[in-house]
């Protein structure tokens, strides 16, 4: 009996608690569908505005970011009704994140990352397409290129990166639009090295070495509305000859043998006269008088720099796909608040409009836009993973001259143009085989 | 008042159980949710193990036992068994759904004709008195289309929109009588209603609303009236109303005319993972090269470190050295560090052209006129340097244990070897070394197993470089077995394959476990020989 009486109350319990914990579900469904049904029917003014709660729009954003987007919002909200929800998040964690948050009803309806994780996210199903309308007009196409996956596009870009070329403004006036003259100005300046760029000296950076093979003709992968695993463009006939043209840069003492702390130590102490790098590096380049210009030219084609790209992207899982959509395109898109966030959080604009109030206020951020504008986006596929370390490994042998034969893999690479089809083949078997 | 003779225990027993419970009850609907079976099979079994070994007072032992095998079950065994699982299984990007996930999120896609591609027009939204939505789509002055903004069901019940040229004035919309427009903010409180509306414009053409504007006028986009995808469960097949095409199954992908569909879905693949591993040529050549150098970075780690553990506990050891306590706090210094933080600092030191070590060592350099050792840039030098950091980050421990076992041989043993007429090296090698390896090898063992997967200290230290220039996938000669999986199956090739990173592991794991086992068996012929002494 006893014993009886003490089960019941213990279920009793236990099925309370289950109703307490069911009973957040239930509050949150009745707020949600009076919206339109609240109005009274005789009247025509204004049947919707007595919805009791305003839509939530949860925004991930890194720090940075987010402390530059927290102060606008607050214009949104008012002018919107809704409640913008900025969320600072670990940068990296976003992209895991959404990916597990979101299948679980937890996640973003916006969030804001970096354009080369849309590959994995589109091919895993947890980010919608954004159809730029009209303000595709207004962002540079390396922009859109970035945010393309198998023809669609996944976001709105907001902030670019790439790299230009540093000079040391006490010994010349600008970067020579030709390899030839960047040569002879540093004959006549008579510099120990003449460009430092990162890449050798036993470090591998297939990064900042890309306009050397990407700029007439070479490429990682074909892009058209979305990068191409399939077409490897490594050793086509513009990459090699491209190949074979650092090498020659590399013989005649342009490029030195540098990695990063190299280039960087010898800009820094008058040791070279240029510095290949990006816009992350003007603290340390300030450590003597320095101006940017764009990479030199290749066979009268414009450099190519790999280009990063940061945009906003709109969850899958978001059941605000229209809301989320608006508040990308109808207010961050808008040149005010890109004004704003450039202001809070300088980086290089993605917008044509941005650029041109940015080149008026910081000329050297400007030159770092127009090289990314220039530039091809790293590709976004998940196949770039197997693209990093043998495009490095075959432009750290060119820039160190390290040809050979390798006595544990009895490889031979003797020129230029073999390190390179080393690469675009290593690349193809890690791709067919992964 | 029956209740009076309740004990404490028993009212915490209740209550603990009350919690166990409704925390079940409300994961069980989670789990039917997400069609996790086997979570699901695995609460329930558990939810009914508690309550019946706890509910009734028969199994008394069990009581005691049941917590600490639910732990084991789910913090051991469960990880292990689905780690294996998934070495089975082609889970990797682009297949992380279930199929029935995959064809969800296939068949929610529309499309968008060619020619109406990038389409953008006005739209603007009206409620009449029954608070039916209307929608008016400005396309242009041929085209402004207004009719009712029906949901997914009524699309082919629907008429379709009418051309409504009489609301504009002047280009500017005004508003039809009986009608009430949406403001901006009036479309955003109803947006989650909206977004499922459409406006039908003929058999295959329907407007939806795509941005809504506070500031201006909202904008539209076409779409098609059928779904991208439909599938049919009887054939097991996705048709693509776009191209017309039949998109059958494909292992673990619909394929349309050739290509792969994403997103793809899990399947059990059998040992493919394993076979892989050791078939395919790019992989096994560098495994090789890898493997070897694991076992000798293992081996070497914990013989270098053991030995100067020991070197400086028997120094240390010394009966009646001062500060013997402040020494021995010093030495155990770098085990108090986090291993994460040391190997950041060192790859920092160890820098070639800015680190602290090549420039204490610079005047070095000079005297015997050769150029500065790159470290971390070469093959010798990244690898000295691996045993080098691993070695100052493993001798606390080992001083650690030593000078406890140190202390426990008895020192009658050496006074008897002494009055034997033992030299001091006779009686280390002969009497104190074996007597410490019968307790400290099982130690040894383990900090074996510990650095064979010590991927924290390659990843943080050399990333594994520099690379082994012209091997057929991206490798560095300091990468150990885990830092190789890790490059293989997470960082390299196409997204993550983490059913092939999982097949590696549970190769280590036999791995490992054989090395265990076999040192384990020598150990205990050491504790034959020597245990009795």
């Amino acid at each position: 009996m006893k014993a009886n009486k003490l089960r019941f109350i213990v279920f009793l319990l236990m099925f309370s608690l289950v109703a307490v914990a069911c009973g957040g579900d239930t509050a949150e469904e009745a707020v949600d569908s009076p919206d339109t049904t609240e109005a009274p029917k005789e009247t025509l003014a204004a049947p919707a505005t007595t919805a009791p709660q305003p839509e939530v729009i949860v925004v991930w954003a890194e720090e940075k970011v987010a402390n530059a987007l927290n102060p606008l919002v607050a214009a949104y909200e008012a002018a919107a009704g809704v409640d913008v929800e900025v969320v600072v998040y670990d940068f990296g964690a976003i992209r895991t994140d959404v990916q597990t948050a979101g299948p679980a009803g937890e996640g973003p309806d916006v969030f804001l990352g970096a354009h080369d994780w849309v590959g994995e996210l589109a091919a895993n199903g947890v980010v919608s397409p954004l159809d730029l309308g009209s303000v595709a007009s207004d962002i540079f196409d390396v922009g859109v290129t970035a945010f393309s996956y198998g023809g669609e596009v996944y976001g709105f870009p907001y902030a670019t990166e790439a790299i230009a070329m540093y000079y040391n403004a006490d010994l010349v006036d600008s970067v020579p639009t030709t390899w030839e003259d960047v040569k002879a100005a540093c004959d006549a300046a008579g510099t120990e090295l003449c460009v430092g760029a990162p890449g050798g000296g036993g470090g591998g950076d297939a990064y900042h070495n890309h306009p050397f093979v990407a700029s007439a003709g070479g490429y990682v992968f074909a892009s058209e509305g979305g990068f191409d695993a399939s077409d490897v463009g490594l050793d086509n006939a513009g990459a090699l000859a491209s190949a074979e043209y650092l090498d020659g840069l590399v013989k005649n003492g342009t490029v030195a043998s540098t990695d990063y702390g190299g280039s960087m130590t010898a800009f820094q102490e008058g040791r070279s006269l240029f510095w290949m790098t990006g816009p992350w590096a003007r603290g340390d380049a300030s450590a003597v008088n320095y101006g940017v210009g764009l990479i030199p030219q290749f066979d009268g084609n414009a450099a190519t720099p790999f280009v990063g790209v940061r945009g906003a992207m709109v969850s899958s899982f978001s059941d605000k796909q229209v809301l989320a959509q608006s508040f990308i395109l109808d207010f961050f898109a808008t040149v005010e608040v890109q004004q704003a966030m450039y202001e809070s959080d300088p980086r290089l604009p993605a917008t044509k409009s941005l650029f041109a109030i940015v080149e008026a206020a910081d000329p050297v951020a400007a030159v770092f836009a127009a090289s990314a504008a220039n530039g091809i986006p790293m590709p976004n596929i998940p196949e770039m993973g197997s693209v990093w370390g043998p495009f490095g490994d075959a432009l750290l042998i060119i820039r160190d001259q390290n040809y050979g034969t390798n006595e544990e893999t009895g490889v031979t690479v003797s020129n230029a143009s073999e390190a390179m089809k080393l690469a675009a083949e290593q690349i193809r078997n890690a791709i067919a085989g992964g | 008042m029956i209740y009076l003779s309740m004990t404490l225990s028993k009212i915490l027993k209740y209550l603990f159980l009350a919690v166990v419970n409704s925390l079940i009850v409300y994961v069980v609907p989670l789990a039917l949710t997400f069609e996790s079976w086997f979570f699901l099979s695995l609460i329930l079994l558990i939810g009914f193990l508690i309550n019946f070994v706890y509910f009734t007072d028969r199994f008394q032992p069990m009581k005691w036992i049941l917590p600490g095998m639910i732990f084991m079950l789910s913090f051991v065994v469960f990880p292990a068994v689905y780690n294996t699982y998934v070495s089975f299984t082609n889970w990797s990007t682009g297949h992380i759904l279930t199929k029935t996930q995959a064809i969800g999120i296939l068949e929610d896609r529309v499309f968008t004709a060619d020619d109406q591609k990038g389409l953008e027009f006005e739209l603007y939204i009206l409620q009449d008195i029954d608070l039916n939505f209307y929608y008016v789509a400005n396309l242009d002055s041929e085209n402004i289309l207004f009719g009712r903004a029906v949901t997914d069901d009524e699309i082919f019940t629907s008429a379709y929109a009418t051309h409504e040229p009489s609301f504009f004035t002047n280009d500017e919309f005004s508003t039809p009588d009986g009608y009430y427009q949406l403001s901006g903010k009036e479309q955003i409180a109803n947006s989650t209603i909206l977004q499922e509306l459409s406006l039908i414009i003929d058999k295959n053409t329907r407007a939806q609303l795509y941005k809504i504007s506070v500031f201006g006028a909202s904008t539209g986009r076409l779409t098609s009236t059928s779904q991208l995808y439909s599938y049919d469960e009887v054939s097991d097949t996705l048709f693509n109303n776009s191209t017309n095409t039949v998109c059958p199954v494909v292992i673990d992908n619909f394929e349309c005319e050739g290509k792969e569909i994403e997103p793809g879905w899990r399947v059990y693949v059998g040992g493919d993972n394993y076979s892989k591993l050791f078939s395919n040529q790019r992989i096994r050549g560098p495994l090789g090269v890898v493997s070897k150098w694991t076992f000798q970075f293992a081996l070497l780690s914990v013989m270098f470190s053991f030995a100067v553990g020991l070197l400086l506990s028997m120094i240390l050891n010394k009966d009646g050295l001062k500060f013997q306590k402040i020494y021995r706090a010093v030495f155990i210094l770098p085990y108090a560090i986090p291993a994460f933080v040391s190997a950041l600092v060192w790859k920092g030191l160890l820098n070639p052209d800015y680190g602290v070590i090549n420039s204490w060592l610079g005047p070095l350099y000079e005297i015997l006129d050769v150029e500065p050792i790159k470290w971390l840039k070469t093959k010798e030098s990244a690898r000295s340097a691996i045993l080098l950091v691993n070695t100052w980050l493993g001798f606390p421990y080992m001083f650690l244990i030593t000078t406890g076992a140190l202390q426990s041989i008895p020192k009658e043993l050496i006074e008897a070897a002494k009055v034997d007429g033992a030299t001091g090296i006779q009686s280390f090698w002969r009497i104190t070394f074996p007597l410490l390896m019968v307790s400290i090898s099982p130690l040894l063992i383990g900090s074996f197993a510990f650095n064979f997967n010590n991927f924290t200290l390659i990843f943080l230290l050399s990333g594994g470089g520099p690379p082994i220039i012209g091997s057929e996938v991206s490798v560095g000669w300091t990468d150990i077995l885990i830092s190789f999986t890790y490059k293989l199956a997470i960082s390299g090739g196409r997204g993550n394959l983490f059913g092939l990173a999982s097949s590696v592991t549970i190769i280590i794991f036999a791995l490992v476990l054989l090395i265990s086992a076999i040192s384990f068996r020598y150990t205990k012929r050491l504790e034959r020989i020597y245990g009795n002494i």
